[in-house]
């Protein structure tokens, strides 16, 4: 851990690249907007450890689980850690990405019918969304389609789509790392799809039934969690477009 | 302290320890390496920018009232899936629906959910994003297909609603109409054809140009007769809107008024599809 030079060159924006770290992991392409998510979260290293919100697996988790906070609190995230190399809290308790939780909302995602836990989307997370995204994309790639630039951007409008829309739509508000992290996770079988689209095409009838079929999946996991978690009742049909149609773009650019 | 220029402690040598020992156990905010960020002026800086930022962020929402009235958006936004498939039906077969009338709950119109005669704008703004998807679908499989022709789609879509609700605004202006008819129950009303429009692209895909124009004609009358039948409470008298003859140059206008508004679908409908079916 020597170079482990995480305390801000750049002074006023916590740019903790997560590059620059000797333990090179999957997550670390996608580094710039998960600092932007990083930024918001709030440490306190002396004071034990804050106990998870969510407990539900058998195994207890004793990390440290951070709950994003709306105040914004520059680097204190990554400035400290502990008079002695041995209080350094693991690096992936401090990068915040929690397998557990990732691996709990992926089974939600693809386990549509079982009823979801308003309580999963309590800590944004977009470790696991941006590893989807760019998964995706790299499928594509497998067929000859560079349209990362596509991906992003049309996850970015429909993201920001669907926090007015949902915003609107309920009574309690939802935060934008919310609907960017739901969306995300729910564009796992959308990666199935595109899988398959390497081994044949999709143009026949089979693959627009397919696709139906993969839309359908991916906009009724969406709209589930969405209205467990803001507590919207008789909107689910309404939700569930919207997010359709999003899904729908992301089938066109796989399909075409 | 190190010397001052350089950024961190170099421990890729020594003992991790080295380092560290020279600083007290930190509280947030102090790092254990980096000269630079120890000095107090560094942590006041900091707070300071973190204040700086959350009250740039109180600014924007105490601000965006005025711009977007939220709450006011948040009313047209109150719909239910019954609401919705209901609305839709109504706005498909407005032939058999009596009461026109939207109810009122002391001063306050209902929300949606609770009266099918209620504005909303969910409706509108699906119709309307589902209209530039279907219209790249239909382009699409005419190979005609790229993606700036997307968002050409939807800026002349755009610009004509626009167009169309300025226009309404100043007639209704012109004509001084007393009514209460706000500018966004006008988008929403101007919106609502978006539904008939597309229907009639995908019958136009599906079944070609006689399905097109035979869906189209339906989805014009339909949207026709729900449109001076809606509009009529709101633009004409009282006696009017019941039935009653009330001979006057002001009412024969507005009655004028209504009938140019409702035509003004139908013409809107078909100038924004007939280019994607061939």
């Amino acid at each position: 851990m020597s170079g482990f030079d995480n305390f801000n060159t750049d002074f006023y924006q916590t740019s903790y690249s997560i590059d620059d770290q000797t333990h090179s992991y999957d997550y670390s392409g996608g580094g710039e907007p998960y600092n932007k998510q990083y930024s918001g979260y709030d440490y306190s290293q002396q004071s034990g450890f804050v106990p998870p919100e969510m407990m539900q697996q058998q195994q207890p988790y004793t990390g440290q689980i951070y709950q994003p906070t709306q105040t914004y609190t520059p680097t204190t995230a990554q400035s400290f850690y502990g008079s002695n190399f041995e209080d350094e809290p693991p690096l992936l308790e401090e990068l915040g990405i929690n397998f557990d939780h990732i691996w709990q909302k992926t089974l939600t995602v693809l386990h549509p019918l079982k009823v979801a836990d308003g309580s999963i989307m309590n800590e944004t997370d977009l470790a696991g969304p941006m590893v989807f995204c760019l998964a995706f994309g790299a499928t594509l790639l497998l067929v000859g389609k560079i349209q990362f630039g596509y991906v992003y951007g049309i996850s970015a409008i429909g993201c920001l789509g669907m926090f007015c829309l949902l915003n609107l739509m309920s009574m309690t508000g939802v935060s934008f790392g919310c609907v960017a992290s739901v969306l995300g996770y729910c564009l796992l079988p959308m990666i199935l799809l595109s899988s398959f689209a390497v081994i044949f095409s999709l143009q026949g009838m089979m693959g627009i039934i397919l696709t139906a079929g993969i839309i359908g999946w991916c906009s009724f996991s969406a709209s589930k969690i969405f209205i467990s978690a803001l507590a919207m009742e008789g909107q689910q049909l309404l939700v569930a477009y919207p997010c359709a149609l999003l899904y729908g773009v992301f089938a066109l650019i796989s399909v075409f | 302290m190190a010397d001052p220029h350089q950024l961190f402690d170099d421990t890729s040598a020594t003992a991790p320890g080295r380092g560290y020992a020279a600083q007290q156990s930190p509280p947030v905010g102090y790092p254990a390496q980096g000269s630079f960020l120890a000095e107090p002026m560094s942590s006041f800086a900091m707070t300071y920018g973190s204040t700086l930022a959350s009250h740039g962020k109180e600014i924007v929402d105490k601000n965006i009232d005025r711009f977007i009235p939220v709450t006011k958006l948040k009313y047209y936004f109150a719909v239910d899936t019954v609401y919705v498939g209901k609305k839709l039906g109504l706005l498909l077969f407005p032939f058999m629906h009596q009461d026109w009338q939207v109810r009122y709950q002391q001063d306050t119109p209902v929300a949606p959910r609770f009266d099918i005669n209620a504005p909303d704008l969910y409706i509108p703004v699906m119709a309307f994003i589902t209209y530039i998807l279907v219209a790249g679908l239909a382009l699409g499989t005419q190979n005609r297909f790229s993606p700036d022709i997307l968002g050409l789609q939807a800026s002349s879509a755009l610009a004509w609603l626009i167009v169309e609700v300025l226009a309404i605004l100043l007639s209704l202006y012109l004509v001084t109409v007393n009514t209460d008819l706000t500018t966004i129950d006008l988008v929403a009303f101007s919106g609502y054809k978006y539904v008939g429009m597309i229907v009639g692209i995908v019958s136009g895909l599906l079944f070609g140009k006689t399905g097109y124009y035979l869906l189209l004609s339906w989805c014009c009358l339909s949207i026709f007769v729900f449109m001076i039948r809606t509009l009529r409470l709101k633009i004409l008298s009282e006696a009017a809107a019941e039935g009653v003859l009330v001979r006057g140059a002001k009412n024969q206008l507005r009655m004028y008024l209504t009938m140019a508004i409702a035509a003004l679908q139908p013409l809107f409908m078909y100038w924004l599809t007939y280019h994607l079916v061939r």
